[in-house]
């Protein structure tokens, strides 16, 4: 299985469009380029202020990086169901009750993700008159991140409504297969302890 | 409407949308702008709010730290921790259940996540366990307890979000931690080896095999004393220190000890990219309710409550607090916890004149009881999940170990000068202490 495939989860298939498992893939990668990118500016950053010289700037490339992976990451997390969950009282549901919980649960995070995206818009316009330091980049730069990932909520939140209205919410899944940690070798007991 | 309405409403709607199945994050957020509607305050305000939550240099930490876990884990490297801990206790009565303690009292040095570690040690330890016959509830409900460990001792996520949100030494609480931690440690093995199962027999390991099995985990090791080593020598802050982690894994750990996993390290990035959101994204917006909360003076109103039972009396302020902290543990997360209710702890911290990191330490030690405890201990429910029992089973177990947790809470709030004796003498300045004007030592505060 080549990389991009194993990045799309196999998880709740029925609920999801093939058509969108490209753009969960661009945007797992770019989880990974955000970790990346931040990881080799802080490493930058202590080496440069070690030898003396520091780069004033890589502070601010490494909070855009920061800022864009967590609004990355929160959008494509809706659409794989990996976000923090204080419990799933649907899924002991059946029938007709877990359609309405589970439409429910849709609609109320449809309408943070509008909220999201009108209100982070507004932030975003009022960005331009505010300046990060040294560069003097508009601040809008890093604002303009909550509206996209409030648009890709919203995409991911329609795409598990209308599916899930479709073939129902209820679906038998196969167990994760996602353990790669092996269980111990132990060496052989002797006996039952008293 | 007024004010308390306001707070009992977003309250509410944050506790049904989140037990409904909405993730905490929109939940959150879902409560605040309902809550808003009925204020002054403009909904551009509180998505300012929600991005100020996450633009602080402090949480930059936390990424770091889970993609070390997420690398060791990946990586298959702890399996060597693992072995050491199993040649240093596993003959001791309890068996695994001892070795499952000693792991996670490791693996927390190096991960500082709850959910990393559960998570690690269920897959390494459960299948062995269920194979020796130990109870299924009782190997959920040990291991569970086994993992709170990571949210007390360095580099604990908890530890950071503390700190980064309520202006406390992060190297403090780091070090304030590891009295409780080990409490902790020693008390869930002093309970398996008086009340818990017996386990098999297994024979002590030799010195040899001890030398051998410490030796193929030196590399592992070395994770804990980076960390520590760079933060208290004052070589690194506690991100930069988590970055150096990372990058002796990938340059040092992996080509020695797991040269194959190099081919995967871009998929570990990705994924690590991934869950390192989800807390700060959470915490973004319990940053957004925080303000409201504070906004709407109910941190005040809670602190005069509190007050007015306590005075001023440090040791009753923090007993209540700490009833407090169990009841909203039971039911939310600590980092959204931490980060809602700092404004109320800030304010009852300079009621009792209460030394900050003590403050934090007695706190972070209660939301991790709180993760073992019903309706909502989401390291038992992931534990119990893990190794495939019900909940109510995992609980039932888990009850005689609280004892464990109370003793040590009690024990923290009561011997403030045990716990902070560590970072007095190791970073004195992180615990209020300053430089004598003589310049010999440190003068510190009662």
């Amino acid at each position: 299985m080549s990389l991009a495939e194993k990045l799309v989860l196999r998880r709740q298939r029925h609920l999801k469009w093939p058509a969108l498992d490209r753009l969960e893939t661009i945007l797992m990668v770019m989880c990974g380029i955000a970790l990346f990118g931040f990881s080799t500016s802080v490493a930058f950053d202590i080496l440069t202020r070690t030898i003396g010289h520091p780069w004033l700037w890589l502070q601010e490339v490494t909070s855009a990086f920061f800022i864009y992976g967590i609004f990355t990451g929160a959008a494509v997390a809706t659409r794989r169901n990996d976000h923090l969950y204080l419990t799933a009282v649907a899924e002991a549901m059946h029938g007709r009750s877990r359609l309405a919980v589970e439409v429910m649960v849709r609609v109320v995070t449809l309408s943070v993700a509008l909220c999201l995206i009108y209100f982070g818009y507004i932030n975003f316009l009022r960005g331009f008159s505010s300046f990060r330091m040294p560069s003097m980049t508009p601040i809008a730069s890093l604002y303009v991140a909550i509206p996209i990932s409030g648009a890709l909520i919203a995409l991911f939140t329609i795409e598990q409504l209308v599916n899930g209205c479709k073939n129902g919410f209820e679906h038998a899944e196969e167990p994760d297969a996602e353990s790669m940690l092996k269980p111990l070798d132990l060496p052989a007991p002797q006996e039952r302890q008293s | 409407m007024s004010a308390p309405l306001i707070l009992l409403l977003m309250t509410f709607l944050f506790l049904f949308f989140g037990y409904m199945g909405v993730p905490v994050a929109f939940s959150l957020l879902a409560g605040v702008i309902v809550g808003t509607m009925f204020t002054d305050v403009s909904l551009a305000a509180i998505v300012q709010k929600m991005f100020d939550g996450m633009d602080s240099e402090a949480l930059l930490a936390i990424p770091f730290f889970l993609l070390v876990g997420e690398l060791m884990s990946s990586a298959n490297v702890v399996v060597r921790v693992a072995n050491l801990s199993m040649a240093l206790v596993g003959h001791i009565r309890g068996g695994l259940s001892q070795v499952v303690t000693v792991f996670s009292m490791f693996f927390s040095e190096m991960s500082g996540s709850t959910t990393a570690d559960v998570a690690v040690i269920s897959r390494a330890l459960s299948g062995p366990m269920k194979r020796e016959g130990y109870n299924p509830p009782f190997i959920a409900a040990i291991i569970a307890a086994a993992s709170t460990i990571a949210a007390l001792v360095p580099p604990s996520i908890t530890a950071v979000v503390y700190g980064a949100v309520g202006n406390v030494s992060i190297a403090g609480l780091f070090m304030a931690g590891i009295v409780p931690g080990l409490m902790i440690g020693f008390g869930l093995m002093i309970y398996c080896y008086f009340f818990g199962p017996a386990g098999l027999r297994r024979p002590r390991a030799p010195l040899r095999t001890v030398a051998m099995a410490a030796k193929d985990a030196s590399l592992p090791l070395m994770i804990p004393i980076i960390l520590l080593g760079g933060i208290l020598t004052g070589w690194f802050t506690p991100t930069e220190a988590g970055v150096v982690a990372a990058i002796w894994i990938i340059a040092v750990i992996i080509p020695a000890l797991n040269r194959k996993h190099l081919a995967m390290l871009p998929y570990d990035f990705c994924i690590a990219g991934l869950i390192f959101s989800l807390p700060l994204i959470t915490i973004g917006a319990a940053n957004a309710f925080g303000w409201m909360l504070a906004y709407l003076r109910g941190a005040i109103v809670i602190a005069g409550w509190i007050t007015s039972i306590a005075g001023n009396d440090p040791h009753l302020i923090m007993l209540l607090l700490v009833l407090l902290f169990t009841i909203i543990g039971d039911f939310i997360e600590p980092v959204p916890t931490i980060i809602i209710f700092m404004p109320l702890v800030m304010a009852l911290t300079q009621a009792g004149d209460i030394n900050s990191v003590h403050m934090g330490v007695v706190l972070i030690a209660t939301l991790a009881f709180g993760l073992i405890t019903p309706p909502y201990g989401l390291v038992l429910l992931m534990a119990s999940k893990f190794v495939g029992v019900r909940f109510s089973q995992a609980l039932r177990a888990a009850l005689p170990i609280y004892a464990v947790f109370l003793a040590t809470i009690i024990f923290t709030i009561y011997f403030p000068s045990v716990v902070l004796w560590l970072p007095k003498q190791v970073i004195p300045e992180s615990v209020g202490c300053f430089k004598s004007p003589s310049g010999a030592g440190y003068i510190c505060p009662k």
